[in-house]
Protein backbone atom coordinates (compact mmCIF):
# COMPACT_ATOMS: atom_id res chain seq x y z
CA UNK A 1 0.00 0.00 0.00
CA UNK A 2 1.59 3.37 -0.58
CA UNK A 3 1.50 5.86 1.61
CA UNK A 4 -0.96 8.04 0.00
CA UNK A 5 -3.75 5.20 0.66
CA UNK A 6 -1.88 5.01 4.15
CA UNK A 7 -2.19 8.53 5.04
CA UNK A 8 -6.14 8.31 4.19
CA UNK A 9 -7.10 5.49 6.65
CA UNK A 10 -6.06 7.76 9.77
CA UNK A 11 -8.48 7.99 11.27
CA UNK A 12 -8.03 10.85 14.15
CA UNK A 13 -10.18 13.66 13.49
CA UNK A 14 -8.37 16.33 15.93
CA UNK A 15 -6.60 18.08 13.32
CA UNK A 16 -3.21 18.50 15.52
CA UNK A 17 -3.37 14.97 16.06
CA UNK A 18 -3.53 14.40 12.65
CA UNK A 19 -0.68 16.56 11.38
CA UNK A 20 1.52 14.57 14.23
CA UNK A 21 0.66 11.00 12.83
CA UNK A 22 1.11 12.32 9.17
CA UNK A 23 4.53 13.94 10.46
CA UNK A 24 5.50 10.92 11.99
CA UNK A 25 4.51 8.40 8.97
CA UNK A 26 6.48 11.03 6.59
CA UNK A 27 9.64 10.91 9.30
CA UNK A 28 9.55 7.14 8.72
CA UNK A 29 9.37 7.01 5.14
CA UNK A 30 12.49 9.65 4.95
CA UNK A 31 14.34 6.74 7.48
CA UNK A 32 13.56 4.05 4.81
CA UNK A 33 14.40 5.93 1.73
CA UNK A 34 17.79 7.04 3.95
CA UNK A 35 18.58 3.27 4.45
CA UNK A 36 17.51 2.10 0.93
CA UNK A 37 20.83 4.34 -0.26
CA UNK A 38 22.81 2.99 2.02
CA UNK A 39 21.89 -0.03 1.02
CA UNK A 40 22.56 0.92 -2.73
CA UNK A 41 25.96 1.85 -1.19
CA UNK A 42 26.42 -1.24 0.02
CA UNK A 43 25.63 -2.70 -3.27
CA UNK A 44 28.00 -0.82 -5.26
CA UNK A 45 30.78 -1.15 -2.35
CA UNK A 46 30.64 -5.05 -2.71
CA UNK A 47 30.59 -5.54 -6.62
CA UNK A 48 33.45 -3.36 -6.86
CA UNK A 49 35.61 -5.67 -5.24
CA UNK A 50 35.94 -7.41 -8.34
CA UNK A 51 34.38 -11.03 -7.80
CA UNK A 52 30.74 -9.85 -9.60
CA UNK A 53 30.47 -9.80 -13.28
CA UNK A 54 29.02 -6.70 -14.38
CA UNK A 55 28.03 -4.81 -17.58
CA UNK A 56 27.66 -0.97 -17.64
CA UNK A 57 23.63 -1.21 -17.04
CA UNK A 58 24.33 -1.96 -13.53
CA UNK A 59 26.51 0.80 -12.95
CA UNK A 60 23.71 3.49 -15.01
CA UNK A 61 20.87 1.36 -13.37
CA UNK A 62 22.73 1.58 -9.87
CA UNK A 63 23.36 5.84 -10.64
CA UNK A 64 19.88 6.02 -11.57
CA UNK A 65 18.27 4.19 -8.51
CA UNK A 66 20.75 6.88 -6.10
CA UNK A 67 19.49 9.57 -7.67
CA UNK A 68 15.61 8.39 -7.57
CA UNK A 69 16.20 7.66 -3.81
CA UNK A 70 17.65 10.47 -3.27
CA UNK A 71 14.85 12.51 -4.94
CA UNK A 72 12.66 10.68 -2.47
CA UNK A 73 14.34 11.68 0.65
CA UNK A 74 14.62 15.15 -0.41
CA UNK A 75 10.84 14.78 -1.01
CA UNK A 76 10.32 13.52 2.46
CA UNK A 77 11.97 16.28 3.63
CA UNK A 78 10.35 19.19 1.94
CA UNK A 79 7.15 17.90 3.34
CA UNK A 80 8.97 17.67 7.24
CA UNK A 81 10.59 20.69 6.36
CA UNK A 82 9.05 23.10 3.86
CA UNK A 83 10.90 26.09 4.24
CA UNK A 84 14.41 24.23 3.78
CA UNK A 85 12.63 23.04 0.18
CA UNK A 86 14.30 25.60 -2.27
CA UNK A 87 17.78 25.21 -0.75
CA UNK A 88 17.30 21.24 -0.89
CA UNK A 89 15.99 20.87 -4.58
CA UNK A 90 18.86 23.15 -5.76
CA UNK A 91 21.35 20.68 -4.03
CA UNK A 92 19.02 17.91 -5.78
CA UNK A 93 19.60 18.99 -9.07
CA UNK A 94 23.36 19.49 -8.68
CA UNK A 95 23.72 16.08 -7.32
CA UNK A 96 21.36 15.03 -10.41
CA UNK A 97 24.10 16.63 -12.96
CA UNK A 98 26.82 15.22 -11.41
CA UNK A 99 24.80 11.20 -12.02
CA UNK A 100 23.91 12.49 -15.63
CA UNK A 101 27.98 13.74 -16.61
CA UNK A 102 28.96 10.38 -14.93
CA UNK A 103 27.08 8.44 -16.98
CA UNK A 104 27.43 10.53 -19.82
CA UNK A 105 31.57 11.32 -19.59
CA UNK A 106 32.79 8.14 -17.78
CA UNK A 107 35.14 6.45 -19.92
CA UNK A 108 35.03 8.90 -22.61
CA UNK A 109 36.61 11.54 -21.10
CA UNK A 110 39.67 9.70 -19.81
CA UNK A 111 40.84 10.09 -16.19
CA UNK A 112 44.92 9.83 -15.91
CA UNK A 113 45.05 6.16 -14.34
CA UNK A 114 46.34 6.36 -11.13
CA UNK A 115 49.01 3.35 -10.25
CA UNK A 116 46.62 2.34 -7.67
CA UNK A 117 43.67 1.64 -10.77
CA UNK A 118 45.88 -1.13 -12.49
CA UNK A 119 44.65 -4.16 -12.33
CA UNK A 120 47.18 -6.82 -12.93
CA UNK A 121 45.34 -8.60 -15.99
CA UNK A 122 44.41 -5.29 -17.63
CA UNK A 123 47.81 -4.49 -16.55
CA UNK A 124 47.23 -0.65 -18.66
CA UNK A 125 43.78 0.68 -17.04
CA UNK A 126 40.66 -0.69 -15.29
CA UNK A 127 37.66 -1.76 -17.55
CA UNK A 128 35.54 1.21 -18.20
CA UNK A 129 32.66 -0.30 -16.28
CA UNK A 130 35.30 -0.82 -13.13
CA UNK A 131 35.95 3.27 -14.11
CA UNK A 132 32.17 4.06 -13.66
CA UNK A 133 31.47 2.17 -10.70
CA UNK A 134 34.52 3.52 -8.72
CA UNK A 135 33.48 7.37 -9.75
CA UNK A 136 30.09 6.39 -8.75
CA UNK A 137 31.41 4.86 -5.23
CA UNK A 138 33.62 8.24 -5.19
CA UNK A 139 30.42 10.18 -5.70
CA UNK A 140 28.03 8.22 -3.04
CA UNK A 141 30.25 8.58 -0.09
CA UNK A 142 34.14 8.62 -1.63
CA UNK A 143 36.76 9.81 1.04
CA UNK A 144 39.11 11.36 -1.23
CA UNK A 145 35.77 13.15 -2.52
CA UNK A 146 35.53 16.80 -2.29
CA UNK A 147 33.99 17.65 0.99
CA UNK A 148 29.91 18.17 1.04
CA UNK A 149 30.34 16.97 -2.81
CA UNK A 150 28.99 13.66 -1.72
CA UNK A 151 25.83 12.15 -1.76
CA UNK A 152 26.06 11.04 1.85
CA UNK A 153 27.45 14.74 2.74
CA UNK A 154 23.81 16.00 1.27
CA UNK A 155 21.66 13.10 3.15
CA UNK A 156 23.52 14.46 6.44
CA UNK A 157 22.34 17.95 5.19
CA UNK A 158 18.73 16.96 4.91
CA UNK A 159 18.95 14.39 8.01
CA UNK A 160 20.03 18.02 10.20
CA UNK A 161 17.79 20.18 8.54
CA UNK A 162 14.99 17.72 9.26
CA UNK A 163 15.98 17.23 13.26
CA UNK A 164 16.07 20.09 13.37
CA UNK A 165 12.54 20.97 11.86
CA UNK A 166 11.20 18.50 13.85
CA UNK A 167 12.90 19.69 17.15
CA UNK A 168 11.28 23.00 16.92
CA UNK A 169 8.28 21.57 15.56
CA UNK A 170 4.93 22.93 17.35
CA UNK A 171 2.73 19.75 16.78
CA UNK A 172 5.29 17.62 18.56
CA UNK A 173 5.77 19.58 21.46
CA UNK A 174 2.36 20.24 22.14
CA UNK A 175 1.78 18.92 25.43
CA UNK A 176 -2.16 20.36 25.94
CA UNK A 177 -2.82 18.81 22.58
CA UNK A 178 -1.91 15.18 23.86
CA UNK A 179 -3.42 15.71 27.00
CA UNK A 180 -6.48 16.35 25.42
CA UNK A 181 -6.57 13.74 23.40
CA UNK A 182 -4.63 10.91 25.52
CA UNK A 183 -6.02 11.72 29.31
CA UNK A 184 -3.94 13.83 31.97
CA UNK A 185 -1.79 11.31 33.68
CA UNK A 186 -0.82 8.51 31.38
CA UNK A 187 1.57 5.85 32.61
CA UNK A 188 5.08 6.07 32.57
CA UNK A 189 4.75 9.22 31.84
CA UNK A 190 4.48 8.62 27.86
CA UNK A 191 1.21 9.44 25.94
CA UNK A 192 0.04 7.57 23.66
CA UNK A 193 -1.24 7.46 20.45
CA UNK A 194 -2.55 4.55 18.19
CA UNK A 195 -0.92 5.85 14.49
CA UNK A 196 -3.95 4.46 12.54
CA UNK A 197 -6.34 4.39 15.29
CA UNK A 198 -7.56 1.30 14.10
CA UNK A 199 -7.18 -2.83 15.44
CA UNK A 200 -5.38 -0.47 18.43
CA UNK A 201 -7.80 2.08 19.15
CA UNK A 202 -8.82 2.11 22.84
CA UNK A 203 -12.39 2.83 24.40
CA UNK A 204 -12.37 6.08 25.78
CA UNK A 205 -10.48 7.17 28.87
CA UNK A 206 -8.87 4.23 28.71
CA UNK A 207 -5.02 4.66 28.00
CA UNK A 208 -2.77 2.28 29.27
CA UNK A 209 0.47 0.77 27.65
CA UNK A 210 -0.59 -2.62 28.49
CA UNK A 211 -3.68 -2.66 26.59
CA UNK A 212 -1.78 -1.09 23.47
CA UNK A 213 -0.39 -4.23 21.07
CA UNK A 214 2.44 -2.84 19.66
CA UNK A 215 5.52 -5.14 19.57
CA UNK A 216 8.32 -2.36 19.57
CA UNK A 217 6.75 -0.77 22.27
CA UNK A 218 5.98 -4.02 24.56
CA UNK A 219 10.10 -4.49 23.76
CA UNK A 220 10.81 -0.95 24.85
CA UNK A 221 9.28 -1.32 27.98
CA UNK A 222 9.61 -4.80 28.94
CA UNK A 223 11.90 -4.60 31.06
CA UNK A 224 11.29 -1.22 32.01
CA UNK A 225 8.22 -1.33 34.74
CA UNK A 226 6.76 -4.32 32.74
CA UNK A 227 2.95 -5.23 34.42
CA UNK A 228 3.60 -2.73 37.28
CA UNK A 229 3.07 0.40 35.05
CA UNK A 230 2.29 3.50 36.95
CA UNK A 231 0.83 6.35 36.41
CA UNK A 232 3.67 9.32 35.89
CA UNK A 233 2.14 13.23 36.84
CA UNK A 234 4.77 14.40 34.84
CA UNK A 235 4.54 13.28 31.19
CA UNK A 236 7.54 13.60 29.23
CA UNK A 237 7.24 11.78 26.36
CA UNK A 238 4.59 11.12 23.12
CA UNK A 239 4.96 7.90 21.61
CA UNK A 240 2.91 7.00 18.09
CA UNK A 241 2.81 3.62 17.77
CA UNK A 242 1.16 0.67 15.48
CA UNK A 243 1.44 -2.77 15.69
CA UNK A 244 5.29 -3.05 13.97
CA UNK A 245 6.15 1.02 14.70
CA UNK A 246 7.26 3.00 17.65
CA UNK A 247 7.87 6.77 17.15
CA UNK A 248 8.88 7.91 20.88
CA UNK A 249 9.96 12.10 20.96
CA UNK A 250 10.77 13.72 23.85
CA UNK A 251 8.87 16.47 25.08
CA UNK A 252 11.22 18.29 27.10
CA UNK A 253 11.52 21.62 26.20
CA UNK A 254 15.42 21.05 27.21
CA UNK A 255 15.92 17.53 25.70
CA UNK A 256 15.39 17.04 22.16
CA UNK A 257 15.07 13.35 22.33
CA UNK A 258 13.46 10.85 18.88
CA UNK A 259 13.26 7.23 18.33
CA UNK A 260 11.93 5.38 15.41
CA UNK A 261 11.45 1.67 15.25
CA UNK A 262 10.18 -0.94 12.89
CA UNK A 263 10.18 -4.54 14.59
CA UNK A 264 7.82 -6.81 11.81
CA UNK A 265 10.21 -9.50 12.32
CA UNK A 266 11.47 -9.08 9.14
CA UNK A 267 15.72 -8.24 9.63
CA UNK A 268 15.87 -6.74 5.93
CA UNK A 269 13.22 -4.36 6.87
CA UNK A 270 13.33 -3.64 10.09
CA UNK A 271 15.40 -0.69 12.24
CA UNK A 272 16.35 1.14 15.27
CA UNK A 273 16.98 5.34 14.55
CA UNK A 274 17.84 7.39 17.49
CA UNK A 275 18.71 10.88 17.45
CA UNK A 276 19.52 12.94 21.08
CA UNK A 277 20.62 16.52 21.05
CA UNK A 278 22.91 15.22 24.00
CA UNK A 279 25.29 12.87 22.65
CA UNK A 280 26.48 11.77 25.97
CA UNK A 281 22.65 10.34 26.66
CA UNK A 282 23.29 7.91 23.47
CA UNK A 283 26.61 7.09 24.98
CA UNK A 284 25.07 5.11 28.43
CA UNK A 285 21.57 4.60 26.36
CA UNK A 286 22.78 2.24 23.55
CA UNK A 287 23.62 -1.61 23.53
CA UNK A 288 26.78 -2.53 21.08
CA UNK A 289 26.01 -2.67 17.22
CA UNK A 290 25.04 0.62 16.61
CA UNK A 291 26.26 3.21 14.22
CA UNK A 292 26.59 6.68 15.75
CA UNK A 293 27.16 10.23 13.86
CA UNK A 294 28.23 13.26 16.16
CA UNK A 295 27.26 16.35 14.24
CA UNK A 296 27.29 19.59 15.78
CA UNK A 297 23.71 19.66 16.62
CA UNK A 298 23.30 15.98 18.21
CA UNK A 299 24.31 12.29 17.46
CA UNK A 300 22.56 10.10 15.57
CA UNK A 301 22.19 6.44 16.05
CA UNK A 302 20.77 3.50 13.92
CA UNK A 303 21.14 -0.06 13.51
CA UNK A 304 19.75 -1.65 10.22
CA UNK A 305 19.01 -4.71 9.29
CA UNK A 306 18.64 -6.52 12.75
CA UNK A 307 17.31 -10.04 13.46
CA UNK A 308 14.45 -10.20 15.94
CA UNK A 309 16.05 -11.32 18.42
CA UNK A 310 18.27 -8.00 18.21
CA UNK A 311 15.76 -5.58 18.00
CA UNK A 312 14.34 -7.12 21.14
CA UNK A 313 17.05 -7.22 22.86
CA UNK A 314 17.98 -4.09 21.91
CA UNK A 315 14.90 -2.12 22.38
CA UNK A 316 14.57 -3.91 25.72
CA UNK A 317 18.48 -2.41 26.82
CA UNK A 318 17.36 0.89 25.65
CA UNK A 319 14.29 1.44 27.18
CA UNK A 320 15.81 0.01 30.65
CA UNK A 321 18.58 2.66 30.53
CA UNK A 322 15.46 5.56 29.42
CA UNK A 323 12.76 4.90 31.80
CA UNK A 324 15.02 3.43 35.08
CA UNK B 1 38.57 -41.18 -15.76
CA UNK B 2 38.79 -37.69 -16.27
CA UNK B 3 35.99 -35.37 -17.91
CA UNK B 4 35.96 -34.95 -21.73
CA UNK B 5 36.07 -30.26 -21.37
CA UNK B 6 33.06 -29.11 -21.96
CA UNK B 7 32.82 -26.74 -25.25
CA UNK B 8 31.36 -23.38 -23.89
CA UNK B 9 30.14 -20.75 -26.23
CA UNK B 10 29.40 -17.40 -24.42
CA UNK B 11 27.33 -14.51 -25.71
CA UNK B 12 27.21 -10.75 -24.76
CA UNK B 13 27.79 -7.51 -26.42
CA UNK B 14 28.91 -5.91 -23.14
CA UNK B 15 32.58 -6.68 -23.65
CA UNK B 16 33.64 -7.36 -19.99
CA UNK B 17 31.80 -10.10 -19.64
CA UNK B 18 33.19 -12.03 -21.94
CA UNK B 19 36.64 -10.92 -20.98
CA UNK B 20 36.41 -11.11 -17.23
CA UNK B 21 33.97 -14.75 -17.44
CA UNK B 22 36.52 -16.59 -20.16
CA UNK B 23 39.35 -16.65 -18.14
CA UNK B 24 36.76 -17.79 -14.88
CA UNK B 25 35.36 -20.66 -16.66
CA UNK B 26 38.71 -22.15 -18.20
CA UNK B 27 39.94 -22.42 -14.59
CA UNK B 28 38.34 -26.12 -14.84
CA UNK B 29 39.54 -26.96 -17.66
CA UNK B 30 36.71 -25.96 -19.97
CA UNK B 31 37.17 -24.87 -23.38
CA UNK B 32 35.49 -21.31 -23.80
CA UNK B 33 34.79 -19.24 -26.88
CA UNK B 34 33.45 -15.51 -26.31
CA UNK B 35 30.93 -13.59 -29.07
CA UNK B 36 29.62 -10.25 -28.89
CA UNK B 37 27.57 -10.68 -31.72
CA UNK B 38 24.69 -13.14 -31.64
CA UNK B 39 25.19 -13.58 -35.90
CA UNK B 40 28.91 -14.72 -35.74
CA UNK B 41 28.25 -16.79 -32.92
CA UNK B 42 25.31 -18.77 -34.64
CA UNK B 43 27.77 -19.11 -37.76
CA UNK B 44 30.10 -20.19 -35.64
CA UNK B 45 27.59 -22.71 -33.72
CA UNK B 46 27.03 -23.77 -37.68
CA UNK B 47 30.89 -25.23 -37.89
CA UNK B 48 31.47 -26.49 -34.65
CA UNK B 49 28.71 -27.54 -32.25
CA UNK B 50 28.95 -26.66 -28.40
CA UNK B 51 27.76 -27.95 -25.11
CA UNK B 52 27.09 -25.18 -23.56
CA UNK B 53 25.45 -21.66 -24.55
CA UNK B 54 25.68 -19.16 -22.14
CA UNK B 55 23.43 -16.13 -23.37
CA UNK B 56 22.89 -12.42 -22.04
CA UNK B 57 19.39 -12.05 -22.94
CA UNK B 58 18.94 -7.96 -24.70
CA UNK B 59 21.46 -7.41 -27.22
CA UNK B 60 21.09 -5.71 -30.18
CA UNK B 61 19.86 -7.35 -33.62
CA UNK B 62 19.48 -11.22 -32.31
CA UNK B 63 18.47 -11.20 -28.54
CA UNK B 64 18.90 -14.32 -26.37
CA UNK B 65 15.47 -15.95 -26.94
CA UNK B 66 16.48 -16.01 -30.57
CA UNK B 67 19.68 -17.40 -30.08
CA UNK B 68 17.98 -19.98 -27.74
CA UNK B 69 15.65 -21.02 -30.52
CA UNK B 70 17.94 -20.96 -33.12
CA UNK B 71 20.55 -23.25 -30.77
CA UNK B 72 18.14 -25.71 -29.60
CA UNK B 73 17.01 -25.74 -33.39
CA UNK B 74 20.36 -27.07 -34.62
CA UNK B 75 21.24 -29.15 -31.44
CA UNK B 76 18.84 -30.31 -29.24
CA UNK B 77 21.59 -32.17 -26.14
CA UNK B 78 22.78 -28.04 -25.97
CA UNK B 79 22.49 -27.15 -22.90
CA UNK B 80 21.50 -22.49 -23.30
CA UNK B 81 22.02 -20.57 -20.25
CA UNK B 82 20.35 -17.49 -19.90
CA UNK B 83 22.10 -14.41 -18.67
CA UNK B 84 19.54 -11.66 -17.88
CA UNK B 85 19.77 -8.22 -16.78
CA UNK B 86 17.83 -5.69 -13.88
CA UNK B 87 14.35 -6.16 -14.15
CA UNK B 88 14.50 -9.15 -17.08
CA UNK B 89 13.11 -11.86 -14.72
CA UNK B 90 10.18 -12.36 -16.58
CA UNK B 91 11.89 -12.47 -20.25
CA UNK B 92 13.94 -15.00 -18.30
CA UNK B 93 10.75 -16.92 -17.37
CA UNK B 94 9.90 -16.68 -21.03
CA UNK B 95 12.84 -18.32 -22.12
CA UNK B 96 13.09 -21.44 -19.40
CA UNK B 97 9.19 -22.06 -21.18
CA UNK B 98 11.48 -21.80 -24.63
CA UNK B 99 13.72 -24.92 -23.30
CA UNK B 100 16.30 -22.86 -21.53
CA UNK B 101 18.16 -25.13 -18.88
CA UNK B 102 18.47 -21.90 -16.24
CA UNK B 103 18.81 -18.17 -15.91
CA UNK B 104 21.70 -16.54 -13.98
CA UNK B 105 21.11 -12.62 -13.18
CA UNK B 106 23.55 -10.21 -13.58
CA UNK B 107 25.08 -9.13 -11.35
CA UNK B 108 26.88 -12.55 -10.47
CA UNK B 109 29.68 -14.41 -9.36
CA UNK B 110 31.44 -16.27 -11.37
CA UNK B 111 30.80 -19.30 -8.97
CA UNK B 112 27.62 -19.09 -9.61
CA UNK B 113 27.52 -19.77 -13.17
CA UNK B 114 29.60 -22.33 -13.04
CA UNK B 115 27.52 -24.06 -10.12
CA UNK B 116 25.04 -24.04 -13.30
CA UNK B 117 27.29 -25.56 -15.62
CA UNK B 118 27.81 -28.13 -13.38
CA UNK B 119 24.26 -29.28 -13.66
CA UNK B 120 23.77 -28.73 -17.07
CA UNK B 121 27.02 -31.03 -17.35
CA UNK B 122 25.77 -33.54 -15.36
CA UNK B 123 22.44 -33.82 -17.52
CA UNK B 124 24.54 -34.00 -20.42
CA UNK B 125 26.62 -36.69 -19.59
CA UNK B 126 23.40 -38.76 -18.14
CA UNK B 127 21.49 -38.13 -21.23
CA UNK B 128 24.72 -39.18 -23.19
CA UNK B 129 24.72 -42.09 -21.26
CA UNK B 130 21.26 -42.76 -21.74
CA UNK B 131 21.59 -43.04 -25.54
CA UNK B 132 24.58 -44.84 -25.65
Amino acid sequence: MNILKKLKQIRHKEPGIREFCIQTIRFKKFLENARALLDLFEDGREKALGEYIFDRHYVVTLIDSVIERLGMMVYDGCVLVPESGEKLYTTYDTHKRTARNLIDFSGIVKKAVSPGDVTPETSKTVDQEYQLLSEALQWFNGKDAPLDSTVMAFMKQIFLKVIQGHGSSEVIKNRSLFENSCGKIPDMGIYLIDLWKDQLALPEGNSSINDFNSIPLNHLLMDAGGKDLKAHPNPDWIAAVGEYQLSLNSLRADFQFHLVTLATGDADADFIFIFADDAAILDTLLPPGFHTENTGYGQFAWNLGISEKTIEDSLMIIGRNLFN
Amino acid sequence: MSKQPLKIMLIDDENIVGKRLKPALEKTGDIVETFEEGEKALARFDETPFDIVVTDIRMENIDGIEILEQVLAKSGRTKVIIITGYATVEIAREALSKGAFDFIAKPFKPADLRGIIERASKELRSGFLHTT
